[in-house]
């Protein structure tokens, strides 16, 4: 056991520390939405385009398709650098952590050349079909169904809270293809174009930035087969082994832990005085970030040894969860009637920090597994 | 980064397990008086002959071994000042033996281990001092699983010249964190035990819901403090100290209550061996008070507010 950084890891976070010193100076400005508006998708497609050039889009990537083999430790300086800058990828982020994996793991020949390269330059955006409004934390009752039709297959339903849905170019599509089947068994995975006819779009106005989400309303919208990733019916597991891929996620915690420190320098620049509350508060914060921070490590260090997953990485996620909302208390405590203005600090993390234990699976839902693999509580 | 054990480390830690098996652990501290114990001078020769209490190398500022010791010994309840030895008194510059107490500039009251000490530490704001406390120093009833004793007033004198104050505070942070996280785990383990035994409603309460969520928050507690405790300990940061110490504060809080709740009665009976690890966690959390509010040193140390 020990906690050094490698030389390696050191250097490369100092040469990326560098560059974005010079490419974004401060805090992205485009970080205050916490869920893209399309302007925030402009900047991001060439600021993707940037760190693809300098090979840090997907560096964890086989160079096959454009990477350079960096270690899990190097994605992870990658993560903290880009989420305490306020994820200047934007939805580019779940591209190459994930989605471009799935492909590379589950594509045929022709989907990887068709996918990766435009991921791998920053090209493209991606969305995320999974959600429907009778299917948000139980998945696997989702009911959009496609049914085969020659070389294609003709989708029908709806799916909801999907984030980048009005910008994405393709989306990661989870359908019923078997409704006979266990639930879980009769799921695929559809790589959809966004140009689809029969496919409309709708924003969902949300509370945190302009166009937080968007439903899809899909009738008779025509998939190719071809755009299958992976066999039918198998879908559950493509996704599963798609998501824990990351293991933990975002590094919110890196963000979070950037939102309080400027919160609490913004007091003090501006010689406000920080009360004996807040400064409780702040110290509660800052040591949530901590915790979740050296629990994700946790979790780093296990991927990097290629351990299956464990549930190490639910015990992260909910100290994440928690020090999201710990900053958002004390970013209220500090700043006082500030919050009433739109846009403070700590308007936009008590927004963010509701969005932290459901989006991208529930507080709960990792409290559940927490229960069951990690103290082997009895089920129910 | 590296969060599995070394072979040394496994082996430190395989041995001093052996020794706290046969010399530690709730039957002992029963044995001493359970949650009015007296204090353990039979461990700790044991340890010290073992080598155990020596294991920080004076002058490195990787105390990881060190706390990894501690973790064990405080998770099997010793009545023992080893964390001070362990994680504070190498940093003091000077060779002290037998038990020691360590507490703020000015005390008086109770302390732990202030009656069986041979040592006073004590950290002031600006200086360290170590001073003989008074015999006089009445061991006082105190029922939280800890040799307490009474201090009236401080001695003078035995200021430790160039003393770096502020490590002294940050090792006596991570030392205070590290045996919470030693009894928490001992009050955490028990308690998953017990709601998987007991049953109620023809099913183990351990499968209900709102008990699995209440462990589940504080084993995620724990485990922050544990490892935040022991990077701490590795890197000596005193931000990462402050923030172990304030992790395990917050989480003594849910252990605390929690294993309680959810042993119902049972938790409540002397017999049991439960409150033998909470109540020691009301005495440390009280001590970790003293060397400053636990999350206010935390933004201190990060802000300086
Ligand atoms: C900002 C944001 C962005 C999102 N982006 C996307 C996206 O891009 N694509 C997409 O597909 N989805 C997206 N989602 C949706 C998200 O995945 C779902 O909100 C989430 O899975 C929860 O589903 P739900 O909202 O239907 O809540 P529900 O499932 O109705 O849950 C409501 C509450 O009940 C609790 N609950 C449910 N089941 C249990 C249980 N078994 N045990 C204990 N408690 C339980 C939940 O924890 C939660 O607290 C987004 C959500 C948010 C907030």
């Amino acid at each position: 056991m020990e906690f050094d950084w490698a030389e390696e890891d050191l250097s490369y976070r100092s040469e990326l520390q560098a560059f974005l010193a010079e490419e974004l100076p401060g805090r992205w400005e485009g970080a205050t939405a916490v869920l893209g508006s399309a302007d925030n998708a402009e900047y991001s497609r060439r600021f993707a385009g940037l760190l693809a050039e300098k090979g840090w889009l997907t560096p964890h990537w086989p160079t096959e398709w454009g990477g350079t083999g960096a270690t899990p430790w190097m994605l992870a300086v990658l993560g903290e650098e880009l989420w305490s800058r306020g994820e200047p990828r934007g939805p580019q982020y779940m591209n190459v952590n994930w989605i471009g994996p799935s492909i590379m793991a589950h594509g045929t020949v022709e989907q990887c050349q068709r996918y990766l390269p435009p991921i791998a330059a920053g090209d493209v955006i991606w969305c995320q079909g999974f959600s429907e409004p009778e299917a948000g934390t139980d998945l696997a009752s989702l009911q959009t169904r496609a049914v085969r039709d020659g070389d294609d297959y003709v989708v029908n339903g709806s799916k909801i809270w999907t984030s980048y849905g009005d910008i994405a170019d393709h989306c990661y599509l989870l359908v019923r293809t078997d409704p006979r089947a266990e639930r879980h068994r009769g799921i695929s995975v559809l790589l959809m174009a966004m140009d689809s006819p029969g496919l409309v779009v709708r924003p969902i106005p949300g509370m945190v930035g302009e166009h937080s989400f968007t439903e899809l309303f899909l009738t008779d919208v025509r998939i190719p087969v071809a755009n299958r990733l992976g066999p039918e019916n198998e879908g559950w597991n493509v996704v599963r082994e798609a998501l824990s891929f990351e293991r933990v996620g975002a590094p919110r915690w890196a963000r979070a832990a950037l939102v309080l420190d400027e919160t609490v320098r913004g007091a003090l620049e501006q010689g406000r005085s920080i009360d004996p509350m807040a400064v409780e508060a702040v110290g509660l914060a800052k040591t949530a970030c901590e915790a979740a921070r050296v629990l994700c490590y946790r979790v780093i260090d296990e991927r990097a040894r290629d351990l299956p997953p464990s549930p190490h990485a639910n015990v992260a996620r909910v100290a994440m969860v928690q020090a999201e909302r710990l900053v958002a208390d004390a970013c209220a405590a500090i700043e006082g009637n500030e919050i009433m203005r739109y846009g403070s600090d700590s308007d936009l993390q008590m927004r963010k920090s509701l969005a932290a234990g459901v989006a991208a699976g529930t507080y709960e839902v990792q409290l559940n597994l927490v229960s069951r693999r990690h103290l082997r509580l009895p089920k129910g | 980064m590296d969060f599995t054990l070394n072979a040394h480390q496994e082996a430190v830690l395989d041995a001093v397990g052996t020794l706290l098996s046969r010399h530690a652990g709730p039957a002992r501290l029963h044995g001493l008086g359970g949650d009015e114990p007296g204090y353990d001078h039979d461990l700790d020769k044991r340890l010290a002959e073992a080598g155990f209490l020596d294991i920080a190398e004076p002058g490195s500022i990787c105390r990881l071994d060190a706390a990894l010791v501690l973790e064990a010994i405080a998770g099997s309840l010793a009545s023992s000042a080893a964390g001070w030895r362990l994680l504070v008194v190498p940093t003091l510059g000077v060779d002290v033996d037998g038990p020691v107490a360590v507490v703020p500039e000015g005390h008086s009251g109770p302390a732990r281990f202030a009656a069986d000490a041979d040592t006073l530490v004590v950290i002031g704001d600006d200086h360290v001092r170590l001073v003989r406390p008074d015999r006089g120093a009445a061991r006082i009833r105190s029922r939280l699983g800890w040799p307490v004793g009474d201090l009236n007033g401080l001695p003078a004198g035995g200021v430790i010249h160039d003393a770096p104050v502020s490590e002294v505070r940050s090792w006596a942070r991570v030392a205070v964190a590290t045996e919470m996280v030693g009894a928490m785990q001992f009050a955490l383990d028990i308690t998953v035990q017990h709601v998987s035994d007991r049953r109620q409603f023809d099913r183990a309460i351990g499968s209900f819901q709102a008990v699995q969520h209440g462990l589940a928050e504080c084993a995620v507690a724990v485990e922050g403090a544990r490892w935040l405790a022991l990077e701490a300990a590795f890197t000596g940061s005193a931000g990462t100290a402050a923030a172990a110490l304030a992790q395990a504060s917050e989480a003594s809080k849910l252990i605390f209550r929690r294993t309680h709740q959810y042993h119902g009665a049972m938790g409540f009976t002397r017999e049991y061996d439960l409150h033998l690890a909470t109540l020691r966690l009301l005495a440390l959390r009280s001590e970790a008070g003293s060397l400053g509010r636990p999350a206010a040193a935390c933004a201190r140390e990060h802000w300086g507010i």
